[in-house]
């Protein structure tokens, strides 16, 4: 049937939404740094996937530590002595410097790579199951096993370790987890990292349901800003939701509205999200 | 703060005094012809511009090897100056203001994509600088009266033209279709065409849905149109989207029930190698193949153009390249024919060129565009066989098996 | 009134340079003086009000596609069209900017640009303005027209940040900077205010957006709306100095000249740089050139130094 196909479709999509956007909240939850390279770290992530799969022939799954391990460690590097450099300073300046870094790692990936598609096409790319009529997409389904799976680590990471509970204690209030022995310069760091780092795996995932090129960062980031206002800032599963909710909306508005509707929807709802949810507003940090 | 007032006034002062230096050209070397072109180097669109630079390159290099052009009693080289709009069209004309007004030029070359042509052509227009360009396909470009533009890349109406005549001649023949567009001007005008013409010979278009450019996601109209299940797919769109429709039907199990035939993509060497064996069967279309029959001034014959630009290049060239060396090749043949540098004088001998090179006969409408026919075209063990122009050229994979199953 | 002798001379300085004949200077000049308008006008609403908007474009935006829709669609003249696009852009400003600036911080900047892609978006549907392939305008050449135009635009914004700074207005936009919920306290109704200083940002904005549009006789949703296009007015802004008179002036001039330069002499890398420049101005200069030379006076190059002490973490 097809809205029950229209649905299941927006449902997998939106795992995938979920998990790209999951990084972006974490940063912005914890460090109220609005990313606005975020895409940028995407498409290297899917960049890193590729290679390894092209080059070195190692499987796209298996690959996508290596991409996380990557990316974090990039991630680690830029907030610890870039970032970390004006986090007190206006947020206005996070939103300069995080454009300026898009701009500079997208040129650079132009160079390194080209602007070539490039597509993560193991064999089992395409391959799909039909239940009752309906046809599963096995890779889309992974990659949304994949976002749940990586909500959940997120989630138990940070309510039953030593490291998440320095985590959230530094997102509530510095000067007290100072005061507790946390270092902020090296959590700041290692949080931008992991954020990153799942960035990157998204990536990897993205890469192998769509292609890869260095401009692929705009759009992503667009959709991750939508998700993560949509899902909030409190909890991995609620971005994952979000994510999934949104997909669900754009796959029925392709068909009901029209498919060049879904972008009015998306950010029509960002907005109204944030007009009518005035509890927001009040957090200024 | 009058200190604060005076260093902003010299900053503005050193600002603007920059200006001068920068517009100051080098001295000429001896007579040149400079074409000047605002091209997407980098950005989304790179990977397609890329064929207008390299075949403007290859193309511009040979005429000087091969001796230049003669205008009065004095031979003139060819000269470049690309610049790169990263693939943002305000940029793209704010640049062809400056090739004109800054660097100058003689002549302008066109861009890759309708979007781009349009809105650029409208410089060359404005400041009366003949433009051949070789990217641009919709109609509209030159239907608004213009008299400085001209396009060797055939209407965009007419892309699935030839496709659809096959259509009724196969067996079993089609009888509906999906059509999936694009919103830009090329698809726009694509799409137009196309259903004029399934109207015309009696093809049912059970699906018609326009899609937002650059979209990254097909699933909900992959499901509607599986729904509907057509003999044929038509898909207008660029490479970008093409190649995500593709891999997307795929995981979805979404084919025409025939034939799936794309504007764009089946030509070109990367596209195919990056679907690899899903690109198996697929339709497409070209108004340009390698081959011995096209014969050129300057390049001899289609395969040996391929040679030399796959030695240079190192990778295969497909019609965008073509476009653009007839893009030059235009250029040298007015030159010579009028004798003159002259502007209105190069424009009127560009209105009247009737001559051969290797990407076809060129001749100009009354309206500026060129009308040679698509060929089409369907991959058949990663190579692309032409199949059909008005009449069959070679016997087609049909009907294309579904995902799953390989013939 | 000596105070007044340089900013003159500047004044008549720029309106005689289409003097010069030079096609190149006046372009650079047109997009230089569009720009600093861009940055001054939000600079009304980030310098003085300290609501950083990243939606300016939203107003740039209507007041390009209302100068494209009168001229192009309904062929009405120029002025008609300009005043077509202010009034979409300050009808917006009003409408919108009773939710949306109940917001503060990063969600306002977020909602002004979730505003502008829901523009953008909307635009790319009608019939009326192209849809997404956009418009063409009648062509001219008239640069030196257009410049005069542009100065005589950035003159007007100019001016009227110079009577806020001066003004009870000012005043009241300074305090919702520096403590909102104190202002409201005092009784200053924050709401009208804000919408004002949005209204006025959104006008001189669409303006620019109108002129920019017919002088390069084409309009699309992407470029109209372009997300790039608030960075950079942000940065201008910024760059120079936001919350001053001319800061936004100088921002705007210094690096439309560092861009063009760039643009032309190595062109793809012109956008690297840029990049680069945004990067090191927010960890070195936060607080603009117009801070900078009093504060480089002041102490040198620790000057540098003292502003990342003062920001990191």
């Amino acid at each position: 049937m097809l809205l029950a196909q229209i649905l299941l479709n927006g449902v997998l999509l939106g795992g995938l939404y979920g998990l790209m956007a999951l990084g972006m909240a974490l940063v912005w939850g914890v460090l109220n740094i609005v990313n606005l390279a975020h895409g940028a770290f995407v498409m290297l992530g899917g960049y890193c996937v590729y290679f390894a799969f092209a080059g070195l022939g190692i499987d796209p799954f298996a690959a996508l530590p290596i991409a996380f391990v990557a990316m974090f460690a990039l991630g680690y590097v830029l907030q610890r002595y870039a970032l970390n450099l004006i986090v007190r300073s206006a947020q206005l300046n996070t939103l300069l410097i995080t454009f300026g870094l898009d701009v500079v790692l997208t040129y650079l990936a132009q160079l390194a790579f080209t602007a070539d598609f490039r597509t993560i096409n193991p064999s089992y790319a395409g391959a799909n199951v039909t239940i009752f009529e309906l046809t599963l997409p096995l890779l889309r389904f992974a990659a949304f096993i994949a976002a749940l799976i990586f909500a959940a680590l997120l989630w138990v990471m940070l309510q039953r370790t030593r490291l998440g509970r320095a985590i959230r204690a530094t997102a509530q209030n510095l000067t007290a987890a100072r005061l507790y022995g946390v270092d902020p310069a090296r959590l700041y760091a290692l949080t931008f990292g992991l954020g990153v780092g799942i960035a990157g795996a998204a990536g990897g995932l993205y890469g192998m349901v769509s292609q890869v090129t260095p401009y692929i960062g705009a759009t992503l980031t667009a959709k991750s800003f939508v998700i993560t206002i949509m899902g909030g800032l409190e909890n991995p599963f609620g971005i994952v939701l979000a994510g999934i909710v949104i997909g669900v909306i754009e796959a029925l508005a392709s068909i009901y509205i029209g498919p060049t509707f879904t972008d009015v929807i998306s950010f029509g709802l960002l907005v109204l999200i944030l007009i009518l949810r005035p509890a927001r507003s009040m957090r200024t940090a | 703060m009058k200190q604060r007032l005076a260093v902003f006034a010299a900053a503005m002062i050193a600002a603007l005094s920059i200006q001068p230096l920068s517009s100051a050209r080098a001295a000429d070397s001896a007579k040149t012809v400079t074409l000047g072109a605002s091209l997407q180097l980098t950005g989304g669109d790179a990977n397609l511009a890329r064929y207008f630079r390299d075949g403007y390159q290859i193309a511009v290099d040979r005429i000087n090897e091969r001796g230049g052009v003669r205008i009065g009693a004095e031979t003139y080289h060819f000269a470049l100056k690309i610049l790169d709009n990263q693939s943002n069209i305000n940029l793209g004309v704010q640049q062809y203001a400056q090739l004109v007004t800054r660097e100058k030029v003689d002549f302008l070359l066109g861009p890759y994509s309708s979007s781009h042509t349009l809105s650029e052509s409208s410089v060359a227009e404005k400041y009366h600088v003949p433009m051949v360009e070789g990217g641009g396909a919709a109609t509209q470009i030159f239907t608004r009266g213009y008299r400085y533009i001209f396009g060797t890349a055939p209407p965009a109406e007419h892309y699935f033209g030839s496709t659809i005549e096959m259509m009724t001649k196969l067996d079993p023949p089609v009888h509906t279709l999906a059509l999936l567009t694009a919103d830009d001007a090329f698809d726009v005008a694509v799409r137009a065409g196309t259903k004029a013409l399934a109207e015309r010979l009696g093809i049912d278009i059970v699906v018609d849905e326009v899609y937002p450019e650059l979209t990254p996601n097909f699933t909900s109209l992959l499901a509607l149109v599986k729904s509907k299940s057509p003999d044929a797919i038509l898909l207008g769109g660029h490479e970008a989207e093409t190649l995500n429709f593709m891999r997307e039907a795929k995981s979805l199990d979404v084919k025409g029930r025939y034939l799936t035939s794309l504007t764009v993509g089946v030509p070109s060497h990367d596209f195919r190698a990056a679907l690899g064996k899903d690109a198996e069967g697929v339709f497409g279309m070209t108004p340009w193949v390698i081959s011995p029959v096209m014969r050129d001034r300057w390049f001899g014959d289609g395969q040996q153009f391929e040679q030399l630009f796959r030695r240079r290049f190192k990778y295969e060239p497909d019609y965008h390249v073509a476009s653009a060396v007839a893009v030059i090749e235009t250029f040298a043949y007015a030159l010579e024919a009028a004798d003159t540098l002259d502007r209105e004088k190069v424009r009127d001998t560009i209105a009247r060129s009737d001559f051969e090179s290797i990407y076809a006969t060129i001749r100009y409408q009354e309206n500026g565009q060129i009308d040679i026919p698509q060929i089409v075209i369907q991959v058949e063990n990663g190579e692309v066989v032409p199949i059909f122009t008005d009449h069959f050229l070679s016997k087609p994979n049909y009907p294309v098996a579904g995902w799953g199953k390989r013939l | 009134m000596l105070r007044w002798v340089v900013p003159l001379v500047c004044v008549i300085a720029l309106a005689a340079l289409p003097l010069t004949g030079d096609d190149v200077l006046i372009q650079y000049g047109i997009d230089a003086l569009l720009f600093a308008t861009l940055a001054q006008a939000w600079n009304i609403l980030g310098g003085f009000t300290g609501y950083v908007s990243f939606g300016n474009s939203s107003f740039y935006g209507l007041g390009t596609y209302g100068t494209a829709i009168a001229m192009a669609q309904l062929h009405w003249p120029f002025g008609v069209g300009l005043a077509l696009g202010a009034l979409l852009a300050v009808a917006c400003a009003v409408l919108f900017g009773i939710p949306i600036l109940r917001l503060r911080g990063h969600y306002f900047a977020i909602a002004t640009l979730g505003l502008s892609a829901t523009l953008a978006a909307i635009i790319a549907n009608l019939d009326i303005s192209g849809k997404n392939i956009g418009l063409i305008l009648p062509l001219t050449r008239a640069d030196n027209a257009f410049y005069e135009e542009a100065l005589l635009l950035l003159i007007a914004a100019t001016a009227t940040v110079a009577w806020i700074a001066k003004s009870r207005f000012g005043t009241a936009l300074l305090a919702i900077r520096e403590d909102e919920d104190a202002a409201l306290v005092m009784g200053i109704n924050t709401t009208r205010y804000k919408i004002a200083a949005l209204a006025l940002s959104a006008f001189f904005t669409s303006i620019a957006g109108g002129i920019h549009a017919y002088w390069i006789t084409f309009v699309d949703p992407a470029g109209a709306f372009d997300l790039t296009l608030n960075v950079r007015m942000v940065i201008m802004a910024m760059f120079g100095g936001p919350g001053t008179v001319f800061g936004p002036l100088v921002g705007a001039f210094v690096l439309s000249t560092v861009y063009d330069v760039l643009a032309s002499s190595i062109s793809t890398a012109a956008a690297l740089l840029f990049g680069l420049v945004i990067v090191l101005a927010v960890i070195f200069m936060p607080r603009g050139l117009w801070d900078l030379a009093g504060g480089f006076r002041r102490d040198g190059a620790r000057y540098f130094l003292q502003n990342i002490r003062a920001h990191r973490l």
